[in-house]
């Protein structure tokens, strides 16, 4: 019986309050910026993604539509599609993927989430001391005592562990302060280009290259999101349009795992669009993409919102897996996108 | 007509195949095992066949690429049953079989994947003439997948030349601690412990049965004539302890020991049957497996 890796992190959470004024003239610009017009939502939805037929009706009736994403010749690399329909104008489901904290949902497994201002500093970072005493934080700190191989860091940055009390609410939680606030900096700073890469054991992996690789192999959806993520940081230097930066503490495969991520989104004449990215992780994968497409349409009369969405992700776990056992890993991962875009629903629903 | 429907059905599976598959068609799985039984009985009434050990080899290698349905299984696999047994004893020596592995591995939803997977070939005593009948076994089987730790299978083995053609089987495989795994999935239920990444022991069993067709003058030769060209299902069961050590990626060493506690030889259609007569035997395992 095959083992299913567990890597596909818990999806998104994305409060941001505070939205810089910056972001808002860039947003307003785009909108008066036309969009090349499709033929139709449905039509554009199935020139770049596997959904070829997809019944808007019926897929109003339904809660949410997955599929496992095309093959990729890099075994390292998953991906999932889905699609569903929400009540509401783009603009406000863009703004309800903002506004998300899974954190509340203990099934997702994240343990904490937390904003990161524009310019990083290490108070963003300090709740990391205070995370709960359970048995994956445990696996974290043990790994973080024996400067574990499965820890991710370049080399640098393992040098500037000095082994103290051993607790997160001591030299651990001070080493993780300072690896996760030299992180968020350098990506506010340059984007992924500008991260250190995984080279404190074996082969140097970086995050950027990662996600390129992910967009290479997946080319439709590369070229029909081409402009959005060149004005992004993601696979690339900072771009115009400024992340909205966070960290999370979250359960991947038993250990307790760091990320860094932000999330950008942007409106497209009526519609939106946004990518959020885990660009930094300690552990369990090296990067973590999800793009959204999202399209004004009318359901039964009623302003509603088409939205794609594509997961994908770069995990050394995956490599290890073959045959069947990479199908139960994307059969794992579809499930978790469902699960987490219907609990998405069921909150911004209230 | 039969050769004609298989060569057609390669054909078909070839074409398709070469189409349908870009890098991705040299991942695959093998495994080598060798298993070697000591010395124990069987009996039929007063008939006693004794001290014979057994020697156990399987080879299999599958080729599993990736397609729109899902993942093929395309393969051959190999295995002998060599005992140590005199010249009058009316059992046969060497069981061997050879066949294709064709299957799919494909996904019915977000939480069930399903199995098809036929291994047609020859089930013969020593490749002996009118020992090389063609089978075709098949199992098709569906995992359900509540969650990453916790998985339910069930599935149907078919086998024509069975004494009862369609059996039904299955387990759960979970995870129920970080290092513990309950791989309880016939034909080879196991209690896993990870030790670290690369090594894990277990306990656990293995039951085998597999159905042979004998030669053309196998009962005569051994006073049994109705025996002649007849089916023998051969089964055993062992449980044992092992470590499963993952020297690479693509490379395990898997040892295995315990004790052989049951074995049946049955010419289930001439009603004669041999089974396990006293305490069994030990045994020992070691098999290289992994994928790429």
């Amino acid at each position: 019986m095959a083992k299913f890796a567990t890597v596909v992190p818990a999806p998104r959470s994305l409060p941001m309050r505070n939205v810089h004024p910056i972001y808002v003239s860039v947003v307003a610009l785009l909108m008066l910026v036309e969009r090349p017009a499709s033929a139709d939502p449905l039509s554009e939805l199935s020139s770049f993604s596997v959904f070829d037929k997809i019944d808007l009706a019926q897929l109003a009736k339904t809660d949410v539509k997955t599929a496992h994403g095309p093959p990729m010749a890099n075994p390292r690399y998953l991906s999932v599609q889905s699609c569903y329909v929400v009540s509401g104008t783009p603009g406000q489901h863009l703004e309800a993927l903002r506004n998300w904290n899974p954190s509340a949902h203990r099934e997702l497994k994240v343990f904490m989430h937390a904003d990161v201002p524009g310019s990083p500093t290490e108070a963003a970072f300090a709740k990391i001391k205070q995370a709960p005493d359970n048995a994956a934080m445990r696996a974290f700190v043990a790994a973080t005592n024996k400067m574990s191989a499965d820890l991710q860091l370049s080399r640098e940055e393992a040098a500037r562990w000095k082994p103290g009390d051993g607790t997160l609410a001591g030299a651990i939680g001070d080493f993780w302060i300072n690896v996760l606030t030299g992180r968020a900096r350098a990506f506010a700073s340059g984007g992924t280009s500008a991260l250190a890469p995984y080279n404190h054991t074996g082969n140097a992996i970086r995050a950027g290259e990662e996600l390129n690789g992910l967009l290479r192999e997946q080319a439709k959806i590369r070229k029909q999101f081409a402009g959005f993520l060149d004005s992004t940081g993601i696979g690339r230097g900072s771009g115009s349009l400024k992340p909205e930066l966070y960290w999370e503490m979250l359960n991947v495969e038993d250990m307790g795992v760091t990320s860094l991520g932000a999330f950008y989104g942007r409106a497209t004449g009526g519609g939106a669009e946004a990518a959020d990215v885990f660009y930094y992780a300690s552990g369990g994968y090296y990067a973590d993409l999800a793009l959204y497409q999202m399209w004004p349409v009318e359901v039964n009369g009623k302003a509603s919102t088409l939205v794609w969405r594509g997961d994908m992700i770069s995990s050394a776990s995956l490599a290890t897996l073959r045959g069947v056992e990479k199908l139960g890993s994307e059969s794992a991962m579809m499930k978790d996108v469902a699960k987490s875009i219907t609990l998405f629903r069921k909150d911004t629903a209230r | 007509m039969c050769a004609i429907f298989n060569r057609s059905l390669l054909l078909a599976i070839f074409v398709v195949t070469t189409r349908t598959l870009a890098a991705d068609i040299w991942t695959g799985e093998y495994s080598f095992d060798e298993t070697y039984i000591g010395e124990a009985n069987v009996t039929r009434g007063k008939l006693r066949v004794s001290n014979f050990d057994e020697s156990n080899t399987f080879i299999r290698f599958v080729l599993t690429p990736r397609i729109k349905l899902g993942v093929l299984r395309l393969g051959v696999e190999y295995e002998q049953f060599s005992f140590g047994l005199s010249q009058r004893a009316p059992l046969p020596n060497t069981l061997q079989s050879v066949a294709a592995v064709v299957g799919i591995d494909t996904q019915i939803s977000d939480s069930v994947l399903l199995r098809v997977e036929a291994m047609p070939g020859v089930y013969s005593e020593a490749f002996r003439s009118g020992s090389t009948d063609f089978n075709m076994p098949f199992v098709i089987g569906g995992t359900y997948i509540y969650n990453p730790n916790l998985q339910i299978v069930l599935g149907i083995s078919v086998d024509i030349d069975r004494k009862y053609p369609v059996l039904p089987g299955g387990g759960i495989r979970w995870k129920f601690q970080p290092q513990w795994v309950l791989n309880a999935v016939l034909p080879t239920p196991r209690l896993e412990y990870e030790l670290n990444k690369n090594v894990t022991v277990y306990i656990g069993a293995d039951l085998k049965e597999t159905n042979f067709r004998v030669g053309d003058r196998f009962g005569s030769d051994h006073g049994l004539p109705q025996l002649n060209h007849a089916v023998l299902t051969y089964s055993e069961v062992r449980v044992g302890a092992g470590v499963d050590w993952k020297l690479t990626n693509w490379l395990s060493i898997d040892a295995e020991g315990g004790y052989q506690p049951y074995r049946s030889f049955d010419f289930y259609r001439a009603d004669i049957r041999f089974k396990e007569d006293g305490p069994g035997a030990p045994y020992g395992m070691i098999s290289f497996h992994g994928a790429f």
